[in-house]
């Protein structure tokens, strides 16, 4: 402050030198000179005063805001236009009959007398007057496909489907060695917001791991929310627990246009989580730069709490997370990272949201659907939880990303999953396999239903997935140029990937996507992007039930309780903006 | 169908007349300005170092770049003078693409 005071004293001294000399002096000896020069200076010095003073306070507002406000928020706005396109949608709607257990248990009377026609067998029967001659006429034997419906296949075209995505990104420093990171996320579709879809496939189940990744409505959720504990004890250890950063990660941020969006390999995990990582910075050892070996842990399904547990009649178990994740080297043109993680004690679904189907109640909820057919444009909503274990599943993936000094990227993924199912099956299958069905009296003894028995097979199944891109500079932005494919049993953990379709990096069949990314300037571009999904088997983005060909499906001679999809376009146009 | 075709034509359209590209350096490679910055500055700006430990976060994207325009290294002017102006550009566009307030990639640890 002094010195500025100084300086412009002096600055304002400048033109008057000769005031001080023997000369000037002896020229100008006036008091009234030397008067009106001391006041000029005396104004210059009140201004001066006036502006520090001035200065002195904003600063001190400045540094008030700066103590005070310890949050720093960043995010992006995208609004994006889909033209959707399914072809060959086909519903055979059925089960896995096991007629062995069933004929046992109907030659036993546990069904009532088939000849009389009240009895709840009787009345089956009746109902189903093919199913029973070939059952009487013992063509119905071991496990086989019991259709409850006809094969019925369609095309879908959905023109104009627009969405609009929010993300705000938190961060905070904590400590020197301690930092919050978070993520509000808020992804709607144009006119919707009740939270929960028709139950038509599994993408549109509402759940704690996918809700990121699926048009949920006009509020904000949590996507991710964690500290970092860094050096701890001056190590090179660190600790994150929290909601993880287990979406968006390599190489599938590529397309997004944006840098690594989270930890796991983006090809395997795109799923939140909550749970905890301890990472150790090998690289400050080994001299690689980038090298990290991370051990996650984290849990997918809580067992009890909300279960309504206390009615002390639940058969769930917890499912629990645990593997490693490691980027062998990312230098800034080359990343590599080995992911290997299991998960113990898979249910046959989560905790979820849906507005359930009628076309479901039809076949499994006569005595429903007769008041149900009475609002035919209404779907009750209703929270799902699993019915049991059915099994445990290993992942592990290796991938390589590659980007040159000039901005051209190039990617290849290999995945491993493994399913080893414990032979258990709910509704909807057991692990990779179908449940097989058989009767059973309702609680009154008046309605003979169908309930899983077991699963069809207790064997493992390994799925393999690979996804190769490219993403090269071109006039005005850049050209892009992905595949992936999935085998049959390819079941990884990327339902929430945002693609409408459905994730697809969980397509069990092929997926090719171009785009082309054009910069309106560093914080804005424009997407256009093409997708196009033939899907091969059945059951693509969930662990539950055995996977079904398709061209089966569609020929009737495969059954499947959801629609099954044969082949898809994804049409698409965006602007995104970052913040 | 032809409302889409609509709006991918309208896009393109928009993208081809905005479509530009910004850079705080304008002509800076950030790739090329990493291996400078390893090679030029953490030789004397590593952890423990007399002239202190300095990293793309040590300042903001603004900081950065009014440190390349008025300060240029005036502290020591021959580190800056025996680099080429694109070989600067290149350091600065590094350091101001990951500045503290820049995007950074969203992993834990």
């Amino acid at each position: 402050m002094r010195t500025l005071i100084s300086l412009a004293v002096a600055s304002a001294l400048g033109f008057t030198p000769l005031l001080f000399t023997p000369q000037s002096l002896a020229a100008d000896n006036t008091a009234a000179n030397d008067q009106a020069k001391i006041e000029r200076l005396q104004q210059k010095i009140d201004e001066l005063s006036e502006e520090l003073a001035d200065l002195d306070t904003r600063v001190n507002k400045t540094e008030r805001h700066t103590a005070l406000d310890r949050i720093t928020f960043s995010g992006d706005f995208r609004t994006r236009v889909h033209s959707l396109h399914y072809r060959d949608v086909t519903w055979n709607p059925g089960i896995k009959m096991n007629f062995d257990d069933f004929g046992r248990r109907a030659m036993a009377g546990e069904y009532g007398d088939p000849m009389d026609p009240t009895s709840p067998l009787g009345k089956m029967m009746a109902a189903n007057p093919d199913l029973a001659a070939a059952f009487m006429g013992g063509q119905l034997a071991g496990v086989m496909p019991w259709a409850l419906g006809s094969t019925n296949t369609y095309d879908i075209d959905n023109d104009l489907f627009y969405t609009t995505r929010l993300r705000l990104d938190i961060k905070a420093n904590v400590w020197e060695n301690v930092n919050f990171a978070g993520r509000l996320s808020m992804y709607k579709n144009w006119g919707d917001s009740t939270g929960v879809q028709v139950f038509d496939s599994w993408r549109s189940f509402s759940m704690d791991g996918t809700n990121s990744g699926n048009t949920s409505g006009d509020w904000l959720r949590v996507e991710r929310a964690y500290f970092d504990w860094k050096n701890i004890g001056g190590s090179e250890f660190y600790l994150s627990i929290g909601r993880r950063p287990s979406t968006y990660g390599p190489p599938s941020h590529i397309r997004e246009n944006e840098q690594r969006g989270g930890t796991p390999s983006g090809h395997l995990v795109h799923f939140n989580f909550d749970g905890a990582t301890l990472g150790y910075n090998l690289g400050e050892i080994t001299g690689i730069e980038g090298q990290v070996v991370r051990f996650c842990y984290g849990q997918g399904f809580e067992s009890q709490w909300g279960n309504g547990e206390l009615f002390g009649n639940l058969v769930t178990e917890d499912t629990h997370l645990g593997g490693l994740n490691i980027d062998v080297i990312n230098d800034g043109n080359h990343f590599v990272q080995l992911t290997l993680f299991g998960a113990k004690d898979i249910n046959d679904g989560f905790k979820g949201s849906m507005a359930f189907p009628n076309e479901l109640a039809a076949i499994f909820a006569p005595t429903m659907y007769q008041d149900m057919q009475k609002f035919d444009s209404f779907n009750f909503v209703t929270r799902v939880q699993p019915s049991g274990v059915i099994g445990d599943m290993f992942l592990g993936g290796l991938g390589y990303v590659y980007e040159s000094d000039d901005d051209f990227k190039a990617f290849a993924s290999l995945g491993w999953t493994r399913a080893e199912s414990n032979g258990n099956a709910g509704m909807f299958g057991g692990l990779l396999t179908d449940a097989t069905f058989t009767g059973k009296l309702s609680a009154d003894g008046s309605e003979l239903m169908m309930v899983p028995l077991a699963a069809e097979s207790d064997a493992s199944h390994d799925g393999y997935g690979v996804y190769i891109g490219m993403q090269m500079p071109a006039p005005g932005g850049k050209f892009g140029l992905e595949y992936n494919y999935g085998s049959k049993y390819w079941s990884p953990f990327t339902q929430a990937q945002d693609d409408p379709i459905g994730s697809k990096l969980a397509t069990r069949g092929h997926v090719v996507e171009a785009y082309y990314l054009f910069e309106v300037n560093p914080r804005m571009f424009i997407k256009l992007a093409g997708l196009y999904y033939d899907y091969e088997y059945t059951g693509s983005g969930t662990p539950v039930g055995a996977p079904a060909k398709v061209d089966d499906v569609m020929a009737g001679s495969a059954v499947s309780l959801l629609p099954v999809v044969d082949t898809a376009m994804d049409l698409n146009a965006s602007l995104t903006v970052k913040f | 169908m032809m409302k889409t075709t609509h709006s991918i034509g309208l896009g393109l359209l928009l993208g081809l007349i905005l479509g530009s590209s910004a850079l705080a350096a304008d002509g800076g490679n950030p790739k090329k300005g990493k291996h400078l910055y390893k090679k030029e500055c953490k030789t004397c700006h590593s952890k423990g170092d007399a002239a202190g430990e300095l990293t793309p976060m040590s300042k903001t994207m603004a900081q950065w770049d009014r440190f390349f325009e008025k300060d240029m290294h005036k502290g020591k002017p021959e580190v800056f003078q025996k680099l080429s102006e694109q070989e600067l550009k290149d350091v600065q566009q590094f350091l101001y693409d990951h500045a503290a307030d820049s995007d950074q990639p969203q992993t834990c640890g």
